[in-house]
């Protein structure tokens, strides 16, 4: 098999001479779009920085929103149910594996009483 | 000054009022109405200081807009000119008040100033098409 051998997939092709002349085109258009750039511009924080009407930039902690801020409506309309929720999760194997015995007696005399 | 020339290429201004009283910024705006229309020359107000080669700079400069100043003039690219529109870039009534940082020259090397309280519109485009001038050396020079 040489080198230069294109192989196909059949939803597709691999080509490592096509890939190399693709890759030079490539960098010969980014070569092309970085020259016409500005030869003079300075360099220094506050050049480079984002413009916020003259305002420093408060960097990326203070301006990130929290994916929580999507689902803020539904923890706020459910919060009386989360007050009583989070304080049961206590983190320890014990407490939830009696919680599992416990709703599974609950379960099964259901079951056994609806049964009878 | 060959006007022909500077004309080739658009000159973008972005206009930062560090204090004014809105007396200048009114006619900047004034200048910008269809009786003078300086956009017909390419000449009109940008958003952005990275797209802009003239900053034109009304009110005296407070304490609180001192940095901001320095930020925006730092975030425009070269070559660049700065204007003091109206009499409070040299201090004018405000002058040694204790709420100034000084004249606008002490923060930003001015490359001229339109004096008036306010300027009238004929006196910006005056002074833009003279900076058009400063813009053709500078870029000589570079």
């Amino acid at each position: 098999m040489s080198w230069s051998t294109t192989l196909s997939t059949g939803a597709g092709f691999w080509d490592p001479v096509i890939w190399v002349i693709a890759a030079l085109v490539t960098i010969c258009i980014a070569w092309l779009i970085w020259r016409t750039g500005e030869r003079t511009c300075e360099r220094g924080a506050d050049a480079e920085g984002p413009f916020i009407s003259g305002n420093a930039d408060p960097g990326p902690s203070a301006v990130h929103v929290p994916g929580g801020n999507l689902y803020w409506g539904f923890s706020t309309a459910l919060s009386g149910m989360y007050h009583r929720l989070i304080p049961l999760h206590t983190g320890l194997l014990s407490d939830y594996l009696l919680w599992f015995l416990g709703v599974t007696a609950v379960i099964l005399v259901i079951v056994v009483g609806v049964g009878a | 000054m060959r006007l022909s020339r500077s004309f080739s290429r658009s000159l973008w201004v972005f206009h930062f009022n560090t204090g004014s009283c809105n007396g200048c910024d009114i006619e900047v705006l004034a200048a910008l109405m269809p009786r003078h229309d300086p956009e017909r020359f390419g000449i009109k107000l940008v958003g952005s200081p990275r797209h802009a080669d003239v900053m034109i700079v009304t009110g005296p400069v407070t304490w609180d807009m001192e940095d901001r100043l320095r930020r925006v003039y730092a975030q425009m690219p070269d070559p660049k000119v700065v204007i003091g529109m109206g009499s409070c870039q040299s201090g004018g009534v405000f002058f040694d008040s204790y709420n100034l940082v000084g004249p606008l020259d002490t923060i930003l090397p001015v490359t001229m100033y339109i004096p008036g309280c306010p300027p009238r519109p004929e006196a910006l485009i005056d002074g833009v098409v003279k900076a058009i001038a400063q813009l053709e050396e500078m870029e000589e020079e570079q």
